[in-house]
């Protein structure tokens, strides 16, 4: 290892990011701000994509029986579904029993002392072997006899994965956006250093040094710009993580939020890499545009 | 080392530059070029360096036909061609050692060459003494032998200098031709690009006329004003000149 040029290099990457402190705190506070968002973005969109798929995996089909029904009509109606090929499984629930959920589930949000008789009928949970089977079974349970009417949460299923796509359509138009400013703002940095550099340019071109060696300090700028963005970002994103976040769940009772990544590490490590080469490729196309003339 | 045929140079706004030049410098050698500002000295010192590509003909320089040169190979002929310029180009915010070093730190070179090499060349234009010092510190004489030494110490084969004495006073100028010539002695090539004729007198070299991008005379112990006095020789310049120069020869 020659710690000559080492020294030689970082010295005049050091330079270089030093020339210009106010365009270089603009450049980073950009890719802050890109890096965050993105980092927000990915986070939401990986929590709701959970939800949904949790939600798909436990979609129930519930067959609440007529009043004259018996509790014998429900056992045969259940054998019948159990011999269905497209049924996973199947619960009888009697209306004891529904009301016990009920009031499990509501407890500590509605006082359930308030109901003082038991409205539910008898029921039947299904579940189905493949989600996409939810409507023709449901259909099929439909038309069958003591069959009251059938429920399931396909509007809301289907809904929540709506969302999910047109936010992800959104999200990504905007994730590109911001991307394609940080880009531009860190090439203008990189131009304004290659600018102020341009006697030592004209020099090292004039002694015969390599296009590499010319650009290596700019593109190291543009990397340092990008990393150093991206780090303020998971730092913010961090914060976000592990104060902000566990309060906003605990505020949205209703919303089956479960607690996303876990791998937190893996992701800061991607978005500083997304950092990193944003700052790379900008300085490198904004380098190769001043050099070629 | 250096050779041109037919060598035509045209730049973008229509300004010909260089027109039909015929040249051969011998390896070793030490040439004046000489002329009028806007002759075309500079565009063909610009054409030895591939800092321009001639508009047609054929130049070659150590072996490299300087039209078909591929882009990534230019460094490699810049490190066998020094260029000094008129104002130096010395960088301010660096020391003379600094700104020799540069030249051969940005190019790659070990730690190990660039010790070696820097305090060999420092030594060789009497600038040893003066190297932790700053350019702005230094008279225009020191700075032109710094900046030949940052052209040295690649060792090429070749020295290039475009008015390298236009800011110097007499003094100055002459010692600055005097290092060029100890450099020559040594084997480097030199082409002089030059107005100032007393040292193009006192050398009595090789001196390449151009006038309107055309080469007008080439006189191989030649004088700045040569055979002629004139833009356009007559008869009697000519008897002048010849006469001079075998009363000198």
């Amino acid at each position: 290892m020659d710690w000559g040029k080492v020294q030689f290099f970082l010295g005049e990457v050091w330079r270089n990011f030093t020339r210009n402190v106010i365009m270089q705190v603009t450049a980073i506070g950009t890719v802050t701000v890109m890096i965050l968002l993105l980092g927000t973005f990915l986070f939401a969109q990986q929590t709701l994509g959970r939800v949904g798929g949790d939600q798909i995996a436990k979609i129930e089909i519930s067959v609440f029986m007529t009043e004259k029904a018996s509790p014998a009509d429900a056992q045969r109606l259940m054998a019948r579904l159990k011999s269905d090929p497209r049924v996973k499984s199947v619960t009888y629930i009697p209306k004891a029993e529904g009301l016990r959920q009920v009031r499990e589930r509501l407890k500590g949000q509605l006082d359930t002392s308030l109901l003082t008789s038991n409205p539910l009928p008898d029921a039947l949970r299904i579940r189905v072997v493949d989600p996409n089977q939810v409507h023709a079974v449901a259909a099929a349970v439909g038309k069958m006899p003591n069959v009251a009417n059938v429920e399931y949460q396909r509007d809301f299923v289907e809904r929540l994965l709506r969302l999910y796509d047109v936010m992800s359509k959104v999200g990504f138009a905007f994730i590109v956006l911001l991307v394609v400013t940080a880009a531009i703002i860190i090439s203008n940095t990189i131009r304004l250093t290659v600018y102020a550099r341009r006697r030592e340019i004209a020099i090292m071109q004039l002694v015969g040094a390599s296009s590499i060696y010319i650009r290596l300090p700019f593109i190291c700028e543009g990397f340092l710009d990008g990393l150093i963005g991206a780090v303020l970002a998971v730092l913010l994103l961090g914060i976000g993580r592990w104060q902000l976040w566990p309060k906003f769940v605990s505020s949205l009772p209703f919303f089956p939020l479960r607690d996303a990544g876990s791998d937190f590490g893996t992701f800061a490590l991607q978005l500083l890499g997304v950092g990193a080469i944003v700052g790379i490729v900008a300085s490198w196309v904004s380098v190769g545009r001043y050099l070629r003339t | 080392m250096i050779s041109l045929r037919e060598v035509g140079l045209v730049y973008p706004n229509g300004t010909r530059a260089l027109d039909g030049i015929d040249l051969e410098i011998a390896k070793g050698s030490f040439v004046f070029l000489v002329g009028h500002s806007g002759t075309g000295k500079s565009s063909l010192l610009r054409l030895l360096y591939r800092e321009q590509k001639p508009s047609s003909g054929m130049v070659v320089v150590d072996g490299v036909e300087i039209g078909k040169l591929k882009r990534s190979k230019i460094p490699e002929l810049r490190r066998k061609v020094g260029v000094v310029f008129q104002d130096f180009k010395l960088l301010l915010d660096k020391t003379v050692w600094e700104n020799v070093a540069f030249a051969l730190q940005v190019t790659g070179a070990p730690t190990r060459d660039v010790m070696r090499q820097v305090p060999r060349v420092l030594d060789l234009v009497g600038m040893a003494h003066k190297s932790r010092v700053f350019p702005n510190e230094l008279s225009g004489g020191e700075q032109q032998r710094a900046a030949i030494a940052r052209a040295l110490v690649n060792n090429p084969k070749i020295l290039l200098c475009d008015e390298p004495t236009g800011n110097l006073d007499p003094v100055n100028a002459n010692e600055v031709v005097d290092l060029l010539h100890r450099i020559n002695l040594k084997g480097t090539t030199v082409v002089v690009a030059t107005h100032n004729a007393l040292v193009v007198d006192r050398m009595r070299r090789r001196v390449i006329r151009l006038e309107h991008g055309k080469v007008l005379a080439d006189d191989e112990r030649g004088l700045y004003h040569g055979i002629e006095s004139d833009i356009r020789p007559d008869a009697e310049d000519l008897a002048l000149a010849a006469r001079v120069r075998s009363g000198l020869g």
